[in-house]
């Protein structure tokens, strides 16, 4: 804990950062359905300022609920003119409010699935992930915890597409689904773990972890797929045709590390590359975010699906496996043929 | 928490999604983006019509409670601080863009619509919404007309008041009245939109708004100019507009600005130089080459001039727009406080005021960064403070009775684009006298009898 953030309140700094200009209303996709200041980062702000001050008690509903009904997504964080670290007096706020017994039960659920490296590997046990291996080089692949379980795919297609990468099945979890709710220390304790586990670089294909692991580690020991990636690629045909391809960024990747132009260099070579409408903004999956609070993340990916689907895209690619559990059942739904991959899986299919 | 007497009445009246007043939602519109000022609302109601509108006034008028109508409350002067209590009227639910006539050449929005939505809207059009106020992404078009805001294209093209055709509003009757027209020509009665523009919420609610529009220019091009103080640049600035150029764009920083702004964007300005003059020009291409390259020639044999270029693309115009952009939070960086002002002096005088601030700063021992509209004569001199330092917070205030007086001593105002709102109200009889301040009083008193509209800001 550091010193200019004393037990069960915010670091003052941080709060004092913020200028109240309002820039950030636009940005937010909370505020942009509500159209209330209480649900706009500034207003949270105002809020946090009120309970660093006493004027609100953390107990106070209306706040809870403002706490919660964020998504984390820090879009606000690119478009302050002031460098307010948002996304981190959020991670603050929870660590606050959802202590102990106040915790979510889903989200205490989760934290037990992947408290310890051999959960994570019992709940993935029958996935059909990449294979252990050492590699010559110094990068090593971060497996994810849902994602090994939810899309095996991904990690096999880094396999194949980069022999040079190590991969070691007995890691355990990056700590960030705890970091964005409610457990800073465990989220901070877990990277480190991971950290000494995966030594050198770090190469992970979910933006959220990307971003989490980068914050605790440091910019030059985690990189992000697309942004890893190097090689020119070839485009992959379709009825004698270029795909059709649209992106869908990754909050915490764009907004935490400021990488987006890094996947669409990658998806101008492997087909049409189509830019989606609003595709810097969250697609409502936001972590837990969409078990916790599906119908606010259905209203929030509501409006996307429409857009994509105007596009007739054959993929539309993800860089974050929440992000592609979201696309995949919304565009189910949608009755849409549009494909949602992971950019490695796009990758591979390529010529 | 029990309903209050208040929010329960007017659920009844509206409906319970039109009213908040659980204590968070009521902290978030205890301010705007005016340091120093809060006030904590009752309540606060979002209407949808032109109808809930009134009906909220007239319900409002019979208990004679407060009703601050708030658009994004990304205002600088505390006009929409809620310090009396009472209703937020919050009009973002109202944002509707109702039309867009390009052969008429004006849009009809709603109060919500935020300026960039507009000017957005109407560009899939080929036209431009010309006001550019600095908070255009998020400021409302029903903010800019209760505030007349400016922007940086004051000189060529004017501010909201030279935009505004028509208007739609609830006085504090209740009663709607419509004003103007779609119509360029009107001289029938007295010109109400003209006095409803820059009334700060006082007089009436704006409920719609009808704009006009401009074809958008083809091209734009930029340049910089670097002078030994803010002195000089002035006198470059009076050259430019002597020789017969009307530019879009005559910016300029301080050293202090140029500092705060290469630490924080790091864009390659010149550091040492006392002052930085961005202009640039819109229209046809050729005009603009034309424009930006005389403005460049005058700039390079002014007095005190260091250096001249010109932006050779986009981005590097980009790069400049942002330095003048960034400005403000480049500065709020340098303390935990800054407290931004907006004197507006003729432009003659500008140098005189540069000066006279910069002695200012020395005097009361503060860090003083200005820039502005060099075009118009609207000077922003910024305070950045230690909001914990009791002292350095009474110097700053005692600084800017210095400042107010310093503009209407050179012929200036108090706020040539924010705003009086509670933050400039203390220095507004010193800048219109009684006479004025007594007419005020009397037109305040003609629009909302019972005194609840903004209750204690202009002519209240």
């Amino acid at each position: 804990m550091n010193e200019d953030r004393p037990l069960g309140k915010f670091t003052q700094s941080k709060l004092d950062r913020c200028i109240s200009c309002g820039y950030c209303l636009p940005a937010c996709p909370t505020y942009q359905l509500t159209g209330e200041e209480q649900s706009s980062p500034r207003g949270r702000i105002t809020l946090m300022r009120a309970l660093q001050d006493g004027r609100l008690p953390f107990a106070d509903a209306g706040a809870q609920e403002q706490a919660s009904f964020c998504l984390g997504c820090r879009a606000c964080e690119p478009v302050c003119p002031a460098g307010v670290e948002y996304g981190v007096l959020l991670e603050e706020w929870r660590d606050i409010t959802w202590r102990g017994r106040k915790r979510p039960l889903i989200i205490k659920a989760l934290f037990q699935m992947v408290n310890a490296p051999w959960r994570v590997n019992l709940m993935s046990a029958l996935s059909p992930i990449a294979r252990n291996r050492r590699a010559s080089t110094d990068v090593h692949l971060a497996l994810g915890c849902f994602e090994r379980r939810l899309f095996p795919k991904v990690s096999k297609a880094v396999a194949r597409l980069a022999p040079e990468v190590s991969i070691d099945r007995s890691q355990g979890c990056c700590g960030a689904l705890h970091a964005h709710n409610g457990d800073l220390e465990g989220g901070n304790e877990l990277a480190k773990q991971l950290g000494e586990k995966l030594p050198g670089t770090i190469l992970s294909t979910a933006g959220g972890c990307a971003a989490h692991l980068s914050s605790v580690l440091g910019k030059d020991r985690v990189q992000e797929f697309s942004q890893w990636w190097e090689q020119s690629l070839s485009p992959i045909m379709k009825n004698g045709k270029p795909i059709r391809v649209g992106l869908q960024d990754s909050c915490h990747l764009r907004n935490g590390m400021g990488v987006f132009k890094e996947p669409r260099k990658i998806l101008q070579q492997l087909g049409e590359y189509v830019e989606v409408p609003n595709a810097q903004g969250c697609c409502g999956a936001a972590g837990s975010y969409s078990l916790l609070r599906s119908r606010d993340s259905k209203r929030v990916i509501a409006p996307k699906v429409a857009a994509i689907k105007a596009l007739e895209l054959d993929f539309l690619v993800s860089v974050n496996p929440g992000c592609t559990r979201q696309l995949k059942s919304a565009l189910r739904k949608a009755r849409m043929k549009t494909k949602v991959v992971h950019i490695a899986e796009l990758i591979a299919l390529a010529p | 928490m029990a309903d209050t007497p208040l929010a329960q009445a007017l659920r009844t009246l509206l409906g319970p999604d039109r009213v908040l007043d659980d204590p968070a939602a009521r902290e978030a519109y205890s301010r705007d983006a005016t340091p120093l000022f809060k006030g904590l609302p009752e309540v606060i109601v979002t209407p949808h019509s032109t109808a809930e509108v009134s009906e909220v006034v007239k319900f409002a008028r019979q208990s004679k409670t407060p009703i601050i109508a708030r658009g994004a409350g990304s205002n600088l002067c505390a006009a929409t601080v809620p310090l009396q209590g009472g209703i937020v009227l919050s009009m973002m639910q109202m944002k509707q863009i109702l039309e867009v006539s390009r052969n008429e050449l004006l849009a009809v929005v709603q109060p919500g619509v935020s300026t960039q939505q507009l000017d957005d809207a109407v560009a899939k059009e080929g036209l431009m919404y010309v006001p550019d106020p600095g908070s255009k992404t998020v400021s409302t078009i029903g903010g800019n007309v209760a505030t007349s805001a400016g922007g940086l294209r004051g000189l060529k093209y004017g501010t909201t008041k030279n935009y505004i055709l028509a208007l739609e509003a609830v006085l504090g009757t209740g009663e709607i009245i419509r004003t103007g027209g779609r119509l360029v020509k009107d001289v029938a009665g007295y010109d109400i939109t003209r006095l409803l523009i820059g009334s700060e919420g006082t007089l009436a609610i704006f409920t719609e708004i009808t704009t006009v529009l401009s074809p958008r220019p083809k091209a734009s091009k930029y340049g910089v100019a670097y002078f030994n103080n803010l002195a000089d640049a002035s006198v470059a600035v009076d050259s430019i507009v002597a020789s017969g150029i009307l530019p879009a764009t005559l910016e300029f920083l301080d050293n202090t600005c140029i500092k705060a702004v290469e630490d924080f964007a790091h864009l390659g300005l010149d550091k040492d130089a006392g002052a930085l003059l961005l202009f640039g020009d819109d229209g046809s291409a050729e005009s603009v080459a034309k424009a930006v390259t005389e403005m460049a020639d005058i700039s390079a044999s002014a007095r005190g001039v260091r250096a001249v270029t010109l932006a050779p693309d986009v981005a590097a115009a980009e790069a400049l727009l942002y330095a003048r952009r960034c400005s403000l939070p480049a500065l709020a960086r340098l303390g935990s406080m800054s407290i931004l002002e907006d004197i507006s002096v003729p432009r003659p005088q500008m140098s005189k005021a540069a000066d006279a601030i910069e002695r200012i700063g020395e005097k009361y021992s503060l860090l003083i960064g200005t820039f502005g509209h060099a075009g118009d004569g609207n000077l922003h001199p910024t305070i950045v403070i230690n909001k914990d330092d009791a002292d350095e917070v009474a110097r700053a205030e005692k600084s800017l009775a210095d400042i107010f007086n310093l503009a209407l001593d050179l012929g200036g105002t108090i706020t040539g684009e924010h705003g009086v709102g509670s933050a400039k109200l203390p220095y507004l009889r010193q800048k219109l006298g009684d006479v004025s301040l007594a007419l005020h009083r009397n037109i305040k008193s003609v629009f909302d009898p019972d005194g609840i509209l903004n209750p204690g800001r202009v002519g209240s």
